[in-house]
């Protein structure tokens, strides 16, 4: 007999170590092969996919990176948004956006098309970073850096909700991006947005 | 051997000797963990009252606080303590044995006991509003995390003990070979147990010692660690839900190990590479690279997944393999059909496993994609998945079979048995509808933990489309269907331990009102057990083999599986180029 | 395809693989390892490696 006839709930008597039937031989590598498929698809979208969340990371004191944010705000800011800074980086800009309990500072003016080095930290606890309504998500840590590479693809009036409880007022913390189309006749890579 | 001065009883119904101590062991941690799912579900009601917008119950910071209290209670009271209770029962009446140390664990149920209410007191005292995960540098009052070590190093010493019963019923020969898959299962469940118990150690007393100013916590370690332990926790659950699988089929239908190499291959898959998926919560963070983030979400490329694929094939195919040698040999699905609908030790083992595999393990094999992840990292998508599998799938389990321990271990009829037969449906329909339309509103970017969604007090508007209102009614209406099913089930387990009537005497072949089927009707296998076995077996059958039924089951699965996880791709080609 | 004679199971040597698997004290210690190197070890040498921000 290669087969059992016990339950589980029964001590295997002598050798149990058989081979199987061949229809679970089958399912086993089926599934096997299913897994191989689960695993390749992550290295083969960092080589040829265009959502990674690989980044740049670093270590960085929160208050330094604070100051950093403030600077980025004073060179770029072009407006004001309910008494928050509205900032306008040149395409190709590395820009800085903090949270803190419970708000995002600034509000982001970008380029549809263009290239950006986002980096998101935190001054106090951890945040989510969920930009809606395109439900892009990322961790916000206080004490690192995360340097992402984004290249927003529609002009539109975006939010960054914060999906990290954060406090008691975490339901408040929203924030704003705004995605403008390129202007006509600009090359990228060339000034701000006026 | 004798065992020294232990008392034993010989159950009437499966004839092993049952040492009065552990049973008394099982009994409490089964009661304590029932409590837990009672606070929980309390909860979980207010809960999701909150987040139905057009009722929105709660006042903010009770909405987070209850939300606390949900996770725990639930994910750590409730189902620990009913898992020490399978460990206790795993290696002492399923082989025979004796619990080695009564006083060391009458002394680990205390402990646990007492960090278990000191957790409670400093949640609902306002003292630990900091949710189930804690992320430092969030603070809860130092007797919060000091609860929480008391707990885990109770149950740690639990583990120790189900490790020296199975050492000294192997010394006293009580048992001959090897363990019984059940308890191969519950010995992985153990050795997770270890896992997550010494990365609960080696997080909570920093924690501890930094909530008294006495150092430092890195956010991002604490992130790393905590999930040791935060994600582990839920795959002892995965592992001890299996062995239940295991058990109910055997005790219902008769269920047989197809091949025991197979499944203890497929435990000791899970043993090795299952903890390493507490990198799912960590896949767009900050501090870990791509290839940490590759290797750790895919349990070293997947060899947990393919162990639950084989566990996914097994337990079907050795309840139809366990259904055919008792003589339903009719045609695919006859074995199916004519299955113990009405008993709710089955129809909560085939509820476990639809709605875990189908739902749960999809959803989370999809969303635990390091890139898919993106798109579902702190939505409402997380919550859906693991309340597929946490609840619909080990809950359910835990409730299946307590519907047997109720009369094996407490000697009880079980009460209100007509509602206990309509129980596992409405508890597991009312998941399957929050899940999958808790998965639906998450892809609408709904955050998950988030007390108000209308964002009426923020400064800028967020207009979430009316349908996300309708979804999170839906919601809604599956969580109090769900929560009407756990408290179903609370009602039946407190009112047959405490108030139940005996079991008296069971006539094999005479249906009795509170008692399930598989102890009035053993399922015995046709005489001609063996014949029929090698008959089924015979290479004349083909591919499709002894249990044909199940592999159509599986391959549909496999078509869902497929479609889903390349659904997702699709969907997240389309957003921002992000790298 | 599996051997269709009923083996003698008192006389034949019990498989390796039975054995490893039976060895409970084992699997426990294969499982702490793995996930302590490639998960806990791993991903702490990672965090604490990471290079100080520029802050272009």
């Amino acid at each position: 007999m290669h087969t059992e006839t016990h339950t589980g709930l029964e001590s295997p008597k002598g050798i149990w170590w058989k081979p199987a039937h061949k229809s679970e031989k089958v399912w086993v590598g089926i599934a096997f092969a299913w897994c191989m498929v689960l695993f390749a698809m992550m290295p083969l979208w960092h080589w040829k996919g265009g959502q990674n969340p690989s980044g740049i990371r670093r270590r960085v004191e929160p208050a330094a990176f604070f100051a950093r944010t403030q600077e980025f705000i004073q060179q770029y800011q072009v407006d004001t948004d309910r008494g928050m800074p509205i900032v306008a980086p040149p395409p190709g800009s590395d820009i800085y956006l903090t949270g803190m309990s419970f708000q995002w500072t600034p509000i982001l003016k970008l380029q549809k098309g263009a290239e950006y080095i986002l980096h998101l930290s935190a001054l106090d606890v951890n945040h989510g970073f969920s930009l809606y309504p395109i439900n892009v998500n990322f961790q916000v840590i206080p004490g690192y850096d995360y340097g992402l590479r984004i290249t927003p693809n529609a002009s539109g009036d975006f939010r960054i909700i914060c999906n990290e409880f954060c406090g008691i007022g975490h339901h408040t913390m929203v924030g704003r991006v705004i995605v403008e189309d390129a202007p006509a006749t600009g090359t990228p890579g060339t000034g701000g947005t006026p | 051997m004798t065992a020294p001065a232990a008392t034993f009883r010989t159950c009437p119904v499966t004839t092993r000797r049952i040492h009065d101590q552990a049973e008394s062991l099982v009994k409490i941690n089964a009661v304590v963990s029932v409590v837990a799912l009672l606070i929980g579900a309390i909860a979980a009601v207010l809960i999701v009252l909150t987040r139905w917008q057009a009722v929105h119950l709660l006042s903010a910071t009770w909405f987070y606080r209850l939300l606390g209290v949900h996770g725990m209670s639930m994910l750590i009271f409730f189902i620990v303590f009913f898992e020490m209770a399978v460990l206790y029962f795993a290696s002492t009446a399923l082989i025979n044995a004796r619990l080695v140390a009564p006083k060391l664990a009458w002394f680990s149920f205390l402990l646990m006991l007492g960090g278990a209410v000191l957790v409670e007191a400093m949640m609902w005292g306002g003292k630990a509003d900091v949710l189930f995960t804690s992320y430092v540098p969030l603070r809860a009052s130092p007797a919060y995390y000091l609860g929480i070590i008391l707990f885990a190093v109770g149950a740690l010493i639990v583990t120790g003990i189900f490790f020296a019963n199975l050492v000294v019923a192997k010394r006293e020969k009580r048992y001959e070979g090897s363990l019984p898959l059940v308890v191969y299962g519950a010995v992985t469940a153990a050795i997770i147990t270890v896992i997550t118990l010494l990365h609960g150690a080696a997080i909570y007393i920093p924690t501890f010692l930094w909530s008294l100013g006495l150092m430092h916590v890195d956010p991002q370690v604490y992130r790393m660690v905590w999930w040791g332990l935060g994600h582990s926790s839920q795959q002892i659950n995965v592992a001890a839900m299996v062995a239940i699988w295991y058990m109910l089929g055997g005790l219902t239908i008769g269920a047989v190990v197809l091949n025991e190499k197979i499944s203890r291959s497929a435990f000791v898959l899970y043993v090795l590479f299952i903890s390493m998926a507490s990198a799912h919560h960590l896949l767009v963070d900050p501090g870990m690279g791509p290839a940490w983030k590759v290797v750790n979400t895919s349990y070293f490329m997947y060899m947990a997944v393919l162990a639950s694929m084989i566990h996914g094939f097994t337990v079907p195919a050795g309840m139809e393999l366990g259904m055919r040698l008792r003589g339903y040999t009719n045609g695919m699905f006859d074995w199916l059909r004519r299955a113990p609908w009405h008993d709710p030790g089955f129809s909560s083992l085939v509820l476990s496993v639809v709605v875990f595999g189908f739902v749960g393990g999809i959803t989370g094999v999809t969303i635990g994609t390091e890139q898919i992840n993106i798109i579902v990292h702190n939505t409402l998508r997380v919550p859906g998945h693991f309340h597929a599998t946490v609840v619909s799938g080990t809950a359910m389990a835990f409730m299946g079979a307590t519907y047997y321990l109720i009369p094996l271990v407490f000697q009880k009829r079980v009460a209100f048995w007509r509602m206990a037969q309509w129980q596992p449906y409405i508890f597991a329909g009312g998941m399957f509808i929050f899940t999958l339309s808790m998965t639906f509103a998450g892809s609408f970017g709904v955050p998950r933990r988030h007390w108000d969604i209308t964002f009426s007090q923020a400064p800028f508007d967020v207009p979430f489309s009316p349908v996300v209102d309708l979804v999170l009614a839906v919601v809604a209406v599956g969580g109090l269907l769900a929560a009407t099913g756990a408290f179903m089930f609370v009602a039946i387990a407190v009112a047959s331990v405490f108030f139940g009537k005996p079991l008296g005497e069971i006539t094999k072949g005479t249906a009795m009102v509170g008692v399930p089927q598989g102890i009035t009707h053993p399922p015995v296998h046709a005489a001609d057990v063996d014949a029929r076995n090698a008959a089924l077996h015979a290479p004349g059958r083909g591919i499709m083999g002894p249990a044909p039924g199940t592999i159509v089951l599986v391959f549909v699965f496999l078509a869902a599986f497929i479609l889903y996880f390349f659904v997702n791709w699709k969907i997240l080609s389309f957003v921002w180029k992000i790298g | 395809m599996p051997d269709p004679v009923k083996p003698d199971e008192a006389a034949e040597q019990v498989p390796l693989g039975q054995r490893l698997f039976d060895n409970v004290f084992l699997l426990l210690g294969l499982g702490l390892l793995v996930v302590f190197v490639l998960y806990t070890g791993w991903g702490l040498w990672e965090i604490l490696t990471l290079p100080q921000a520029t802050l272009p």
